[in-house]
């Protein structure tokens, strides 16, 4: 079960906004799609995301993926230990594998409810 | 597969190449191309690529001229000698979902395809998944599951990078070994199982296009970059991949 506290981008990021801020992360689909994952990059605190654009890579099993942003804003908090701890992702993708804190500017118009990104997942297969 | 959609694979038969016109041509193909695309290609002079990742400081003892660029793929570093270069530029869609399977289909492919010229391999079904980052940077040092070895060891190099534009997009990299390059003398090649001459160089691309255009289900048709297509692949020539700072910027 995903949490319903939260909304989702097709590719598969999602973004829970609290006060004016965006906490980012990637969802179990995402994770379970990838596997070996080795490396992750991630903006420095005080760089901007764009909605859409491209705010950080992750490689697994020789592949990078792009992690796009749902959201535009400052990034006000990044987690810095989840690149050396990359498992987090498997066990808590919508908990402790968190990657980015953004004072939100706006808000992707794509974003989709819980109930919407499962039947999206079930659709990819 | 979508329904109407685009059933034919380009194929684009290029000379041997710069490091850096090789890896621009590729990243052009990946955000422009609209036909699912297979390129063939080779490396002149020789160069060694780096995976996305990888940090420059591992590289810091090649022979100072050496060719070297950054690949837009992850994985290891390879020596692009005398081999048969490969790169797949489709929608996602037309790959399994999950990253391992479509490595388990594209290397089917590449199987069937030296099996046809008469050069046995075997798909590695137990151990490690391939893993992006072994113990020598060097790619081909550590076959782990799926990877296509021989006797000898690993044969084939392969790599991938996923972006999301309009869709959901692959650019798969292959570089398939025809003679063990000087700087990673450890590779399985062609040459190890029979003397590669120009007939089978000719054959071995054929039965890849064929190979390939079986497993993804599409029409091999010979075909050339647009003009779009090439005027970005010359401005990212440029701008990215013979700027020295990108290249050390890991």
């Amino acid at each position: 079960m995903r949490p319903n506290d939260r909304k989702f981008l097709k590719s598969h990021e999602w973004c829970k906004i609290e006060n004016g801020v965006a906490t980012i992360g990637i969802t179990d689909y995402a994770v379970s799609h990838l596997s070996d994952l080795v490396f992750l990059d991630l903006p420095k605190q005080g760089a901007s995301v764009t909605i859409g654009e491209s705010f950080g890579e992750i490689e697994s099993v020789k592949a990078v993926s792009s992690l796009y942003a749902p959201i535009s804003g400052e990034v006000v908090a990044v987690n810095k230990d989840l690149p050396d701890h990359l498992e987090w992702l498997a066990e808590a993708p919508f908990g402790k594998a968190w990657m980015l804190k953004v004072k939100v500017s706006a808000q992707s118009p794509d974003l989709m409810d819980v109930k919407a990104y499962d039947a999206h997942c079930k659709a990819e297969g | 597969m979508p329904v109407g959609a685009e059933r034919r694979l380009r194929l684009l038969r290029d000379p041997d190449g710069p490091a850096a016109w090789n890896m621009a041509v590729d990243d052009a193909l990946l955000e422009l191309a609209r036909v699912p695309t297979l390129r063939l290609y080779g490396w002149q002079p020789h160069a060694v690529s780096l995976g996305w990742f990888q940090p420059w400081a591992d590289f810091a003892t090649l022979p100072p001229d050496t060719p070297v660029v950054r690949r837009a793929t992850g994985g290891g570093a390879i020596h692009h000698g005398d081999e048969m270069t490969f790169s797949l530029a489709l929608d996602a869609e037309r790959l399994p979902g999950d990253v391992a399977a479509g490595y388990g289909l594209l290397h089917d492919a590449v199987q069937r395809a030296l099996a046809d010229c008469g050069v046995a391999s075997e798909r590695l079904a137990t151990g490690h998944a391939q893993r992006a980052r072994p113990g020598s940077p060097w790619c081909f040092a550590d076959p782990g599951r799926d990877d296509l070895v021989t006797e000898r060891g690993k044969l084939l190099g392969s790599a991938q990078r996923r972006v999301r534009t309009d869709r959901p997009r692959v650019l798969h990299h292959g570089s398939l070994v025809l003679h063990a390059p000087p700087l990673t003398p450890f590779v399985a090649a062609v040459a190890d199982v029979r003397p590669v001459d120009e007939a089978l160089r000719q054959q071995l691309a054929e039965r890849l296009t064929s190979r390939f255009a079986e497993v993804l289900d599409l029409e091999p048709f010979p075909g050339a970059l647009t003009a779009g297509e090439r005027a970005l692949a010359t401005r990212l020539q440029h701008e990215r991949h013979e700027d020295p700072a990108r290249l050390r910027r890991r």
